[in-house]
């Protein structure tokens, strides 16, 4: 079925590619904010983005992040006859295959070789010399640091984002591909740095495994679909150009808070108080703002490789209550409760309609919204879950519910209760909310349709 | 001349590399359903070359005959009863044929009384599924949405036993996304349902394809030969996202099946808490 009609549309293509987006290229786009900024300052951001991150077709890979961009990375342990060495550390996103390139450093200077051969089972690596190598050239000594296929992660990762995603997440990340505007919910926007659905406690980042589970199971209810036929491997790549995208678009956050502060362009009134900033700015740049930078970018860094650290994963310690009518009234009457607030949000019956979704709420800078209802550190409005319907976003195993509740949902109102209430507390509360959609209802019965009137009858039984 | 005798040349390989023919369909009814397709297929041949050959007889000898002198007159057949009743006939005759040949082939890929019921029931005894419990004999929820296929298996009851389908979601269902189950070797059903818009659900090597309709549950049911992974797609353009409907059907030995079915439990029950792994 694939070979003849398959020329005819080759060269067909190739036409549509020429015309169609040859010439525009693929560039990051910057923030909205960076244009109210005065000209140096947008001149400074483009030039620091550029220098430490690339563009998506030249990417940087900056090191002092904690990204995998190379197939492997590892440490030479033992050198053998001609060119075979015995890998240690090995620290592979990728398979090591023949003809990778291979870096690494002796006393300061780079030197590069070629795989000519892996024993996966050894970990022996076979260095042939790179194409045009003089007399000189050695194999890797013990110790040597070895790098492998350098960034070919990220590279990969690149292609697959581009394939996958980038039609809804957009080149830059920002939720906000072509397709992303008939998405409701719309897709996320990296740039924040945060995820909703994580495995780590309250205030740490996502890790590694959370990004590839949502690759891999999508999020129900939602227009992320599963990429369940992707490889480890091809997922792997994804996640760290996300995680790479998200860094950026935090670096690139951070610093314009910054530059915000004291360089808009608008709080100039007068010629003379421009180029007085223009003049501060020029002094900052060169006085405060590598310093700043390098903070700030250790701090992101820190950051996320906190996240990937064991202790950050929220575990419970008690197994979790069987779920019996006994539990789920327990959990009723913590679901009501004023340590949890529950139905603040998500309403007596579970629907999502809680009175803080009537309630006026206020923006990062302090403004009332213009509707009123629950908003996301993204500024969209958000509704509390309908906890009516069985679909979890977050993924259905009690769990997932478990690290809901105790941690809560990153960049939303949904806060965290790991600490106001115990592990049991939380197993109880996790037995009613997956009892909901099946309250007052006998196998093959028909969907359930919540009364008109709150369930109460727990309440009073329990106390 | 080089066309046609390209064209030829083409048809004559296509077979063997595998170009536009189907490859071995993987399941009883798609081979009998491939059968159809090679009989219309040598049907229309036949037709085609005959017609195209008669084509060629009438445009080569009535060239021959302008020729000087030549006083022959033109034989105007339009009108010819004759002719209108054995041009109607035959190709009715043929429909008819091939109308009749395929009912039982039709019959047993979509008439529900011509479920093998027997044999699939035979199959959940052997799984020790209570086959008297009242409800829908499919062994999983299959609903397309925009773009994925989220499957619903039954679950087990307190004792261990696989509990049938039900139609309304049940506390212990079990859920799987893109990643299509089920036994191998023996009829199974799935009820087909949509999510949001009209989507297609095609296992290509089994022959199977059935729109899903949102408002509709729709039963299908096959047999899958060999434990192997099979494709499975979306044949319906359902939007800008079609072709990420890309899943897997495994057909697996019935014990393998129901162990896997028993791990997707064990993992979807999982509170993250070591010790009450038994």
């Amino acid at each position: 079925m694939s070979g003849k009609p398959l020329l005819i549309i080759v060269p067909l293509c190739l036409a549509v590619f020429m015309t169609g987006c040859g010439s525009s290229g693929i560039e990051f786009r910057e923030r909205e904010e960076t244009a109210e900024l005065i000209p140096p300052a947008q001149d400074y951001m483009e030039e620091l983005l550029a220098e430490h991150f690339g563009s998506p077709t030249a990417s940087v890979a900056w090191e002092k992040l904690p990204i995998n961009y190379h197939a492997a990375t590892a440490t030479v342990d033992e050198a053998g006859e001609s060119g075979s060495v015995t890998l240690a550390n090995i620290g592979r996103t990728l398979p090591i295959n023949e003809g990778q390139q291979i870096l690494w450093f002796v006393d300061g200077s780079a030197h590069s070789g070629q795989v000519a051969g892996f024993d996966e089972d050894l970990n022996a690596l076979t260095v042939s010399p790179p194409a045009g190598a003089d007399q000189n050239w050695a194999p890797p000594a013990p110790g040597a640091r070895l790098t492998i296929g350098p960034g070919e992660t990220l590279q990969q990762g690149r292609l697959l984002y581009a394939e996958h995603c980038q039609h809804c997440h957009g080149v830059t990340g920002d939720g906000n591909g072509p397709t992303a505007e008939y998405l409701e919910p719309r897709p996320r926007d990296y740039r924040l740095g945060k995820f909703k659905f994580t495995s780590t406690s309250t205030v740490r980042k996502a890790q590694r495994d959370d990004l590839a589970r949502i690759i891999e199971e999508g999020i129900p209810g939602t227009y992320m679909p599963s990429f369940k036929l992707l490889t480890e491997e091809e997922s792997a790549a994804i996640v760290e150009y996300v995680r790479w995208l998200a860094m950026r678009g935090e670096t690139e956050l951070r610093r314009i808070e910054i530059l915000t502060l004291d360089f808009r362009a608008a709080d100039a009134e007068t010629q003379e108080e421009l180029d007085e900033m223009i003049q501060e700015f020029a002094e900052a740049k060169e006085d405060d703002f590598p310093n700043d930078f390098a903070d700030e970018t250790e701090q992101i860094a820190d950051s996320w490789r906190v996240a990937q650290e064991e202790s950050s994963v929220v575990l419970p310690k008690t197994p979790r209550t069987p779920s019996s009518p006994e539990s789920i009234a327990k959990g009723r009457e913590i679901y009501l409760s004023a340590t949890a607030k529950c139905v603040t949000c998500h309403g007596e019956s579970g629907k999502g309609d809680g009175p803080q979704t009537m309630q006026v709420a206020k923006d990062a800078s302090g403004q009332n919204y213009p509707v009123p209802g629950l908003h996301d550190d993204w500024g969209r409005l958000i509704e509390p879950r309908n906890l009516t319907t069985g679909i979890y976003r977050g993924g259905r195993r009690p769990l997932d519910l478990y690290r809901r509740i105790h941690s809560g949902i990153k960049g939303t109102p949904m806060t965290g209760f790991g600490t106001s209430l115990s592990d049991e507390q939380i197993w109880d509360l996790v037995n009613y909310v997956m009892s909901i959609p099946f309250e007052d209802r006998a196998p093959g019965e028909g969907p359930f349709v919540p009364s008109e009137s709150a369930p109460e009858a727990t309440v009073a039984k329990s106390e | 001349m080089f066309w046609p005798l390209a064209a030829l040349y083409l048809c004559w390989i296509a077979p063997e590399r595998g170009w536009w023919f189907p490859s071995e369909a993987m399941s009883p009814l798609g081979q009998r359903i491939d059968d159809l397709f090679y009989m219309i297929l040598i049907v229309t041949t036949v037709v085609f070359i005959g017609t195209q050959i008669a084509l060629g007889y009438v445009l080569w000898t009535g060239a021959r005959r302008t020729d000087p002198g030549n006083e022959e007159t033109t034989w105007f057949s339009h009108g010819s009863h004759n002719l209108e009743v054995m041009w109607t006939i035959v190709p009715a005759g043929i429909l008819l044929y091939i109308a009749l040949y395929q009912i039982d082939v039709w019959r047993e890929f979509r008439m529900r009384p011509y479920f093998p019921q027997e044999q699939m029931t035979a199959s959940l005894t052997r799984m020790g599924v209570d086959t008297d419990v009242p409800g829908d004999r499919a062994l999983a929820e299959v609903t397309a949405r925009q773009f994925e296929w989220r499957i619903r298996y039954p679950g087990f009851d307190e004792d261990g036993n696989l509990l049938p389908l039900m139609t309304d979601p049940q506390p212990t269902d079990l859920y799987t996304v893109n990643d299509l189950h089920l036994p191998a070797g023996v009829p199974v059903m799935i009820n087909l349902l949509s999510g949001d818009v009209q989507h297609s659900f095609f296992l290509p090597e089994l022959r199977v394809k059935q729109d899903a309709v949102p408002g509709l549950v729709i039963p299908v049911w096959f047999q899958a030969e060999k434990s192997q992974t099979y494709d499975l797609l979306c044949a319906e353009l359902c939007g800008w996202g079609h072709y990420k409907m890309k899943a897997q059907f495994v057909a697996e030995p019935e014990q393998e099946w129901l162990q896997w079915l028993r791990e997707l439990h064990e993992l979807q029950n999982e509170d993250g808490v070591e010790e009450t792994d038994e």
